[in-house]
């Protein structure tokens, strides 16, 4: 067991810090957020951030050099996770196509698939969402009936997504139909890369809590899908679905509530309550410590976590818990940051950085259902760790 | 950097369980519970695994380990609620003797530990309300040939069942770091009183000083200075005492997750429910989440680390407001039989609740990570 960097991997964080220093946007470490009151202009904006990164080599990080990656180890991909935590960097946009389809079609995708899409991916030229949620298939996704009915060597798509991110301007959607529901639910799923760019696809935004509405409602009226977009086998897609999670992968969310706690330090520092800085009073001083001693235990389990899965070479369901419990440490941090303002915490765009702190305090609770909701979660520890009976 | 256990320390914990389980070490921990004297017989039994050598130097006829090897031994010891001064002799005693013995107190004490015959506790608190090691105020005062104790010292681990104890007193006045000085004392010689405590596996005896006579190479290290390797010997045992506790929360959420399998109620395994499957769910979380910060603070205190002394006070804070929620939980999914003195439930919580203020209030430690922090 050791906690220190390799010569090697010193390496890699000086030369990403550097060149983050060099090409992030202006402003951005004075704060400025371009994009913050338009969403078309924001978008252009996390495209524009996605195609600089491809160009400095940094966008397909655990992709293979064949594809263009960096093919990193897990521990620079927590390098990279710490360093882009620390400066606060732009969204990547087209996570959706890095982190699921792309390495989704290397592992099962046909050639022509391969070479078709994943140079777009990495380069950001075409924005990928997933389309999974159905108004009546949520945590029972298997249960999905979106249906894709065969018409020569098409398909034609009818039925209705929803919780799309992106879904508004992806241009290629990673789509899972139903195909046969004759069988058992798991069975007679097959996924779909389709074409957004058609009249039988209709998108119409969701107003989110925190006024964005990054998400959506897909209608598919007669779209059209092609035989040679079918990723894996036809009525297999559950299984192709599942893939997306085993890959070898390192993510969490802890290094960016690390520096979040940072800045909330810093604040502590520079504000005052009855002539004292918010820092030397007993009870905000004792909340930080008590703070920092739950991120450094997500930090320190995240590590754990990606030390296993450098031996196993597949993503346990430890990150479930690396979910959960990040999670809830960020809810508490964020709500302790709101406690901070005092009654300005009534305050949504007239409070401290134009609002900020209000997506701030709100997106965890988003986080909380997204892609599994801690319910969920839980169930897969407590079945899959601990050997729980499956509830019938 | 890699987090993994390698395959020496698995072995090691792996023939630790086999043999705390062949020697029923946790029956052992139910008959010291009942007031027998067990330490005798498993300090054996221990000694013929050779851990009481596990930490003591090689040069000393020890194995020459660190202290996070030594965490991973007593996490398995922890799964068992092993009633014998492990910590206190390893963690703590064999540390303040290598860190400021004279070379005659190491020849002295340091091999018998090794071997096995020599077990060392501490005696630090004195009203038991105080802040440690600030607080010492037990006076030693210098004679002709040594020093007198006088004053009463309280909650001294096993301090019947030990045969040399670390004495804190202060040969200066006031309070603080300055002035604080260890001394070893042969146990036998001082007048003791056995302590009821509500972990029954781990006694404590009160120890009365009158006119207490000590040479001068019972000193250990220089007069009145002794305070920051007694502040870092009690990091020492705290760490010990998360890895215990973190193995017993292991244990707990075992017994959980088998009774939830087995447990019927309303025609199914109650591990059905999710208000129980969520609840065992949670208490796994923060078993790995106190676990990570226990190795962390075991690495970083070997590894005279710069934030070593944060990462014991958050491993410490973690266990003490997370974990005895594991063991809380604990009771609470087995229903009646919880409450019972059968279910090994309480034998854990009782440790962890006890553990919870020794050597330093939660407050205390958030305190500590606050100023580690320079808030």
């Amino acid at each position: 067991m050791d906690f220190e960097y390799t010569e090697d991997q010193e390496r890699f964080r000086q030369e990403l810090r550097e060149w983050l220093r060099e090409n992030l946007p202006d402003g951005w470490q004075a704060g400025e957020r371009p994009g913050t009151d338009d969403p078309e202009e924001n978008v252009e904006f996390l495209l524009d951030w996605q195609r600089t990164l491809n160009d400095g080599g940094w966008a397909g990080l655990h992709w293979p050099e064949e594809y263009g990656g960096a093919d990193a180890s897990l521990l620079e991909q927590v390098i990279y996770n710490q360093e882009t935590a620390r400066v606060d960097a732009p969204a990547r946009i087209n996570a959706v196509g890095i982190d699921f389809v792309g390495p989704t079609l290397m592992e099962l995708g046909t050639d022509e698939q391969k070479e078709r899409f994943l140079p777009k991916i990495i380069s950001g030229e075409e924005l990928w969402c997933q389309g999974y949620s159905e108004p009546d298939a949520g945590s029972d996704l298997a249960s999905l009936s979106l249906s894709a009915e065969r018409n020569g060597d098409e398909f034609l798509l009818n039925g209705q997504k929803v919780w799309t991110s992106y879904a508004h301007v992806a241009d290629w959607c990673f789509l899972l139909t139903r195909t046969d529901d004759s069988g058992p639910k798991h069975h007679g799923i097959t996924v779909f890369l389709v074409d957004m760019d058609q009249e039988g696809i209709q998108t119409e935004p969701i107003h989110q809590i925190t006024d964005e509405t990054d998400f959506n409602e897909v209608f598919f009226d007669d779209a059209v899908a092609r035989e040679e977009h079918i990723v894996g086998e036809i009525d297999e897609g559950w299984e192709v679905a599942m893939t997306l999670s085993a890959f070898e992968h390192s993510m969490s969310d802890v290094f960016s509530i690390e520096q979040r706690w940072r800045s909330l330090v810093e604040f502590c520092q520079e504000h005052e309550r009855d002539g004292t800085p918010l820092a030397e009073h007993t009870h905000v001083r004792r909340e930080l410590a008590r703070l920092h001693t739950r991120i450094q235990a997500g930090k320190l389990t995240h590590y754990r976590n990606v030390s296993k899965q450098m031996e196993t070479g597949v993503p346990g369901p430890e990150g479930s818990m690396d979910k959960v419990f990040n999670n809830q440490t960020e809810k508490k941090l964020e709500n302790f940051a709101r406690r901070l303002l005092g009654a300005n915490n009534a305050l949504w765009t007239d409070g401290p950085d134009d609002g900020q702190w209000v997506t701030d305090l709100l997106m965890p609770y988003g986080k909380m259902i997204a892609g599994g909701t801690k319910d969920v979660q839980r169930n897969i520890i407590a079945e899959r760790v601990l050997g729980l009976p499956k509830d019938d | 950097m890699d987090f993994r256990i390698n395959d020496e320390q698995r072995q090691m914990r792996e023939t630790a369980q086999e043999f705390f389980e062949d020697r029923e070490v946790l029956e052992r921990a139910r008959e010291r519970i009942d007031g027998e004297d067990v330490v005798d017989d498993l300090w054996d039994d221990l000694s013929e695994m050779d851990y009481p050598a596990l930490t003591v130097p090689l040069e000393h006829g020890g194995l020459g380990d660190d202290v996070l090897y030594l965490s991973l031994l007593l996490e398995e010891a922890g799964r068992v609620a092993l009633p014998a001064p492990l910590p206190e002799t390893l963690a703590f005693g064999a540390f303040v003797l290598d860190e400021l013995g004279s070379d005659a107190q190491k020849e002295q004490f340091l091999p018998a530990i090794a071997d096995g015959d020599q077990r060392l506790s501490f005696a630090l608190y004195e009203s038991g309300q105080e802040s440690l090691p600030r607080d010492i105020q037990l006076a030693a005062t210098p004679t002709d040939d040594g020093y007198r104790l006088d004053g009463t010292k309280t909650l001294v681990p096993f301090g019947e069942q030990v045969d040399t104890i670390v004495v804190a007193a202060r040969t200066g006045s006031g309070t603080g770091m300055d002035g604080v000085s260890l001394f070893l004392v042969d146990a036998e010689r001082v007048d003791s009183e056995p302590q009821d405590t509500l972990d029954r596996t781990r006694p404590a005896a009160k120890l009365h000083f009158d006119d207490f006579e000590i040479g001068e190479n019972a000193l250990l290290g220089t007069e009145g200075e002794a305070g920051p390797t007694l502040q870092k010997a009690m990091d020492r045992y705290t760490v010990a005492t998360c890895a215990m506790t973190v193995g017993a929360a292991s244990r707990a959420v075992e017994m959980s997750s088998d009774y939830g399998s087995q447990r019927e109620q309303f025609d199914k395994p109650i591990g059905q429910f999710q208000a129980v499957k969520h609840r065992i769910a949670d208490m796994w979380m923060a078993t790995q989440a106190a676990r990570s910060l226990t190795y962390y603070a075991a690495w970083a205190l070997e590894n005279d680390e710069p934030d070593a002394a944060r990462a014991v006070s958050e491993a410490k804070l973690f266990c003490s407001e997370q974990l005895t929620q594991v063991f809380a939980d604990d009771i609470h999914n087995h229903g009646g039989m919880g409450f019972t003195s059968e279910h090994d439930g309480h034998i854990y919580f009782k440790q962890a609740k006890a553990w919870e203020t020794f050597l330093g209030t939660p407050t205390e430690h958030l305190d500590r990570i606050a100023d580690s922090h320079e808030l």
